[in-house]
């Protein structure tokens, strides 16, 4: 147990602080905690939608960095596994209106498809003309979304409006509920994510990424554990459309384009491609210096964040989680300086 | 002969099912819009060439996917309209551009600088972050006080749209001349070239490998000497300058904006690929990111510049007459005339967008092939894309050549840019749509073959533009009374079907080299 | 020793464009035997290894294992019917450590390779056999750094180790010894024989080393331009004529 709590004291220090989030911010803003958790609008509100948009962010940039970073397939047509949850939610609640379990269902059923789809043109295709025919199939799925003649279950290029949550999770009116259930996915899904890396299968998803031929030549069929990162990507992007749609007043198409997976593979660069922590820190990074950006620079805030990625291009090569690891023994040193200083 | 055709069955074969398909399409439409749809295919074509081949001879030599191709198109078709429609800008920018340039012309003396410092390491580190922001500073303080006579887009009476329309109609609306304010002018012209010259020291310093080459001779001041020659000479006379840009014919401001915006394109080409990029060959996927920021950027300085509107480039004045006995019926008519249009087949043809276009393309197409067969440089490019470790092991100096390819490459883009200007108009979004185009042409074709890049681009540029048209006219399904009409979405998925499906039977493209 | 052929090879041929690699090759491997395969520079022999362990398809011919044809089997099929190939240029996961690096090799042929849902190392019995191998190869102390940082002969003795972790029946080895310092031969090609012994195993094995060849090997083909030149035990093939003037002549001191 002691052994447990040393060994994990960041993560356990990141969590708490994620449980108490909502609460601190209404503190800070003169409201009780009995406040936040009726859900009175104010800053702690404001604050729980930002880091749900967070939440679903890092599941989503997860999600890429499986098939990316750790399998070492780039597909430029990722956001359709996005935009496939997040769209068939929306018809599903909106115009069938099935119900929320029945709806999650479909939207796996529809992942694992998918996913199958992509799997496909794997024996065929491999590196950037795999890049190109996922672009490719992403793209048509964008068009079908955007089209006029499906203008009545997608919103066509205005976007999808109108789906409703179930009043149980709400995000006006219950939103502190829905931001630990939000919490609570991503937890759960990281910690898939760190097993399955940390598996059998997740081995040889790496030595696929680092010399395919290899792999196979040790008797590794690789094209079904390409399949498997796959599936498990495409569930976990799914998921994060699905709860895209639940959050959002509107699904815009955008979340279907080209985009949106350069948004996935800006994050996973930010934060450090191939470690799982950093498609977090980079959703978080991310979300809050668009958020920051817009908010104090207004209109021209994407040439500001176009020059902070060159930047990060060029002086933190390894992202932040990368570089911090190759870095840690300086960092402890450096620490331990400052500790001699003070005492 | 046997063998040919075995070992290319698929390519024959998929070759054979498309040009099928193009006399399926023709039988469908009168004559007229037959030859029309062509030469709008071919035109779609030829501007999708122009951006795909720079990408797919960048990708070649240099293996890097700049996905800032289509946003270096965009910036070229701007560069050449504010030529074109406003001279006197263009003449005002020449002396702090020439200026800011100046100081990275200076590039070998400054290792033979930082060998003559002495420092401590900690000083060392601090230096070049110092210097920039030094530099920096100085930029800032001086640059929003020299005088650039400029439209403004919060103003719509002096807008780019409204300067665009005045010029198409034949006025020029002369905007004040502009003085410096605040400062004086020797001091302000003094100060850019201090400036520029600290900057680039101190990026110098960051590649901390030092040349062995520490002979100055006078070839390595020749750039610098040159860019302060310009920007002086331009400087003193800015105005008469001016006139004369102005004075002249439309068609010859024309030729200049083409001229202008391609050296332009190649310029800034060469320059992103000395400082951002090379860093960063070790590092692939991170040039991935460098492009996309680059791009995000470049997007952004477009849309604070020139606004967010979308406006028309005016036409040449040989490709613009009207009235008389326009449209030509003939090529004497349309000579003696410069109507914008002729009549061909019954139908009207467009002469800029519809027929110069595509000779431009080919011109295009044929002095590039020239360049990759005849010349040296081409030899050293087609043997570094078979294999680029022999290359480097010749003893040739690839630095440079990655340097001009990459330069050559966003110098195609940006005159892509500009000739497409007077035909699709400018726009924030203009380069995005043609990029994925160029993405899509190269993927038919096989990423780093050129006459692929051209068989692509001709190919997405037809399909489109017939299924554009077969949008307006209908599709009669054999065998039954239904007409069928494509919708505009359709025009984008068709190519990439088509992309998608070839990929998969031939996975590098119809002219790709197999493994 | 038995006279049955564990591997044998019908007129495969092997072409590259106009180049003839492999030209209508076909030998007999005995069970249990080191079977050497030697010949000058481009003489086909990595080529000949391709098709064998299915990297490549032969233009036409046979490869038969065991009475069963194997020509067409894709290559991740190799291992799993008992053949193990390493590379003439050292081919790793350079940026997983050695043990990783085995420990892949030996999961392998296990049957726990989709259970994603456990730690691997849960497995124990790929790690014990993993650390058995790196043990037999000599790599205990650098078990935990990562590939690409060990010096080449490390580099080799990984490569070796990665095919003994499936415990294959036939071993198919291309120079082993490749680029190592002469001092470290002996000892590899040493700990070759041992395992080729004790584990009634069957080698195949490319070198250049000619004294290495003779003093080890049961059988020697000898392939010139793609085609079989000569084959036999060392004494004929030290005793032939034409492989004297062809290849062997002045160029090596036989001592059989
Ligand atoms: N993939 C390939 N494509 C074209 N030619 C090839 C290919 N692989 C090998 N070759 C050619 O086939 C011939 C035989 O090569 P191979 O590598 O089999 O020779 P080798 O006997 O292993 O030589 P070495 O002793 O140098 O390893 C050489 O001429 C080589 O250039
Ligand atoms: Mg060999």
């Amino acid at each position: 147990m002691k052994k447990f709590l040393s060994s994990n004291r960041a993560s356990l220090i990141t969590l708490l602080a994620l449980i108490l989030l909502p609460f601190i911010v209404g503190l800070m803003d003169g409201e009780s905690p009995m406040a936040v958790l009726a859900n009175e609008s104010g800053n702690a509100k404001f604050a729980q939608g930002l880091a749900i948009e967070i939440f679903i962010l890092a599941l989503y940039a997860l999600s890429f960095d499986l098939i990316f970073g750790i399998t070492g397939m780039l597909s430029f047509g990722h956001s359709m596994f996005f935009g496939v949850g997040a769209y068939l939610t929306g018809i599903s609640l909106k115009t069938l209106g099935l119900s929320l379990p029945a709806t999650l269902g479909l939207v796996f059923i529809a992942a694992i498809v998918q996913a199958i789809l992509f799997g496909l043109v794997l024996p065929r295709v491999k590196g950037i003309t795999f890049a190109l025919v996922t672009l490719g199939m992403g793209s048509v799925f964008h068009i079908v979304v955007m089209s006029s003649e499906l203008g009545p279950y997608t919103g066509a290029d205005v976007g999808l409006q109108g789906v409703i949550a179930p009043a149980f999770i709400s995000p006006a009116n219950e939103r502190i509920r829905f931001y630990f259930i939000a919490l609570t996915i991503l937890i759960l899904v990281y910690l898939l994510y760190k097993r399955f890396v940390d598996s059998p299968t997740g081995r040889v998803c790496i030595a696929i990424r680092e010399n395919e031929g290899r792999a196979r030549m040790l008797g590794y069929n690789t094209f079904y554990f390409k399949l498997a990162a796959l599936t498990l990507s495409s569930l976990t992007a799914a998921l994060a459309g699905f709860m895209h749609t639940l959050y959002q007043p509107i699904v815009s198409p955008n979340v279907a384009s080209m985009g949106f997976t350069v948004t996935a593979l800006l994050i996973i660069l930010i934060g450090g491609v191939g470690t799982l922590n950093g498609a977090l820190v980079g959703a978080v990074v991310y979300r809050l210096l668009d958020f920051g950006l817009r908010r104090y620079i207004g209109e021209s805030a994407s040439f500001i964040s176009g020059a902070v990625y060159v930047l990060f291009v060029l002086f933190i090569p390894f992202g932040i989680v990368g570089t911090w690891r190759a870095k840690s023994f300086q960092i402890n040193q450096g620490w331990q300086r400052l500790r001699k200083l003070f005492g | 002969m046997n063998t040919f055709l075995r070992k290319n069955t698929v390519l024959l074969i998929t070759l054979a099912v498309i040009t099928a398909l193009f006399i399926a399409a023709a039988q469908g439409m009168e004559k007229k819009d037959f030859v029309i749809t062509l030469l709008r295919g071919l035109a779609v074509g030829s501007i999708t060439f122009l951006v795909a081949s720079g990408f797919s001879l960048i990708f070649g030599l240099l293996d890097v996917l700049n996905l800032a191709h289509g946003t270096l198109f965009m910036i070229g078709a701007y560069i050449g309209w504010t030529v074109f429609v406003r001279p006197d800008t263009f003449v005002d920018l020449l002396t702090p551009l020439a200026l800011i340039l100046s100081g990275f012309a200076l590039a070998d003396v400054y290792p033979f600088l930082a060998t003559r410092i002495r420092l401590g390491l900690s000083m060392k580190r601090i230096l070049p972050w110092a210097l920039i922001l030094v530099s920096v500073l100085i930029f800032s303080f001086i640059l929003p006080r020299y005088p650039i006579s400029i439209w403004d887009v919060e103003n719509y009476g002096q807008s780019p749209v409204t300067y665009s329309f005045m010029a198409d109609s034949g006025t020029r609306l002369p905007a004040p001349v502009a003085v410096f304010t605040e400062i004086a002018a020797p001091l302000a012209l003094i100060g850019l070239v201090l400036a520029s010259m600290i900057g680039a020291f101190g990026l110098s310093l960051f590649n901390s490998e030092t040349q062995q080459q520490f002979k100055l001779t006078w070839k390595n001041f020749a750039a610098f000497a040159i860019l302060l020659i310009v920007a002086l000479l331009t400087f003193i006379f800015n105005e008469s300058l001016t006139a004369v840009l102005t004075g002249l014919s439309s068609n010859w401001l024309f030729l200049i904006a083409v001229v202008v915006a391609t050296l332009s394109g190649a310029g800034l080409g060469a320059l992103i690929e000395s400082t951002l990029i090379r860093p960063l060959y070790i590092r692939p996927i991170y040039q991935l990111m460098l492009t996309l920021g680059m791009s995000a950027i470049g997007i952004e300085i477009v849309r604070s510049v020139w606004g967010r509107p979308e406006f028309v480039m005016p036409k040449p004045a040989f490709f613009n007459g009207t009235g008389g006995v326009c449209p030509a019926t003939n090529f004497a008519d349309w000579w003696a005339n410069n109507c914008s249009t002729i009549l061909l087949l019954d139908g009207r043809v467009r002469v800029y967008n519809e027929i110069f276009i595509p000779i431009i393309g080919v011109i295009v197409l044929i002095s590039i092939w020239m360049l990759l067969q005849r010349t040296r440089l081409g030899m050293v490019i087609r043997a570094g894309v078979q294999d680029r470790e022999m290359v480097e092991a010749l003893g040739i100096n690839v630095r440079r050549v990655f340097t001009m390819v990459f330069g050559l490459g966003v110098g195609l883009a940006a005159l892509g840019g500009i000739l497409a200007a007077p035909s699709m108009g400018l726009s924030n979004a203009m380069g995005e749509s043609l990029f994925l185009n160029a993405l899509i042409a190269l993927a038919i074709g096989g990423l780093t073959n050129y006459p692929g890049a051209a068989l692509g681009s001709v190919l997405v540029g037809l399909i489109q533009q017939f299924i554009i048209k077969y949008g307006q006219i209908g599709i009669a399904i054999p065998f039954t009374d239904i007409i069928f009409k494509p919708t505009p979405p359709l025009v984008p998925a068709s190519t990439v079907l088509l992309m998608v499906i070839i990929l998969l039977i031939l996975p590098n493209g119809l002219l790709g080299k197999k493994e | 020793m038995t006279t049955e052929f564990i591997l044998e090879t019908q007129n495969i041929r092997k072409q590259f464009g106009g180049l003839v690699a492999v030209d209508n090759v076909s030998i007999k491997v005995r069970k249990n035997s080191l079977h050497a395969i030697i010949g000058p520079n481009g003489a086909g022999k990595t080529t000949f290894f391709n098709l064998l362990s299915g990297n490549l398809e032969p233009t036409s011919g046979k490869v038969i294992y065991k009475g069963q044809d194997i020509t067409h089997q894709p290559v991740h099929r190799t291992i799993h019917f008992g053949i193990g190939r390493s590379f003439q240029i050292t081919n790793i996961f350079p940026n997983l450590t050695v043990f990783e690096n085995i420990r892949l090799a030996s999961q392998a042929l296990g049957s726990d390779n989709f259970k994603f849902w456990q730690a691997s190392s849960r497995f124990k019995k790929y790690e014990e056999r993993t650390w058995n191998v790196i043990e037999r190869v000599g790599l205990k102390e650098r078990a935990q750094t990562f590939a690409r940082t060990l010096p080449h002969g490390d580099q080799r003795k990984l490569e070796l180790g990665m095919i003994l972790a499936p415990d294959p029946e036939v071993l198919l080895l291309d120079e082993p010894t490749a680029g190592m310092a002469s001092e470290q031969v002996p000892e590899l090609i040493a700990l070759i024989q041992g395992i080729q012994k004790e584990g009634n195993k069957t080698v195949m094995l490319v070198e250049h080393n000619m004294n290495v060849v003779m003093s080890v090997s049961d059988a020697i083909t000898v392939m010139h331009q793609g085609m079989v030149l000569a084959e036999g035990t060392p004494a004929e093939i030290a005793a032939n004529k034409e492989v004297q003037t062809a290849y062997l002549g002045g160029l090596y001191e036989l001592n059989v």
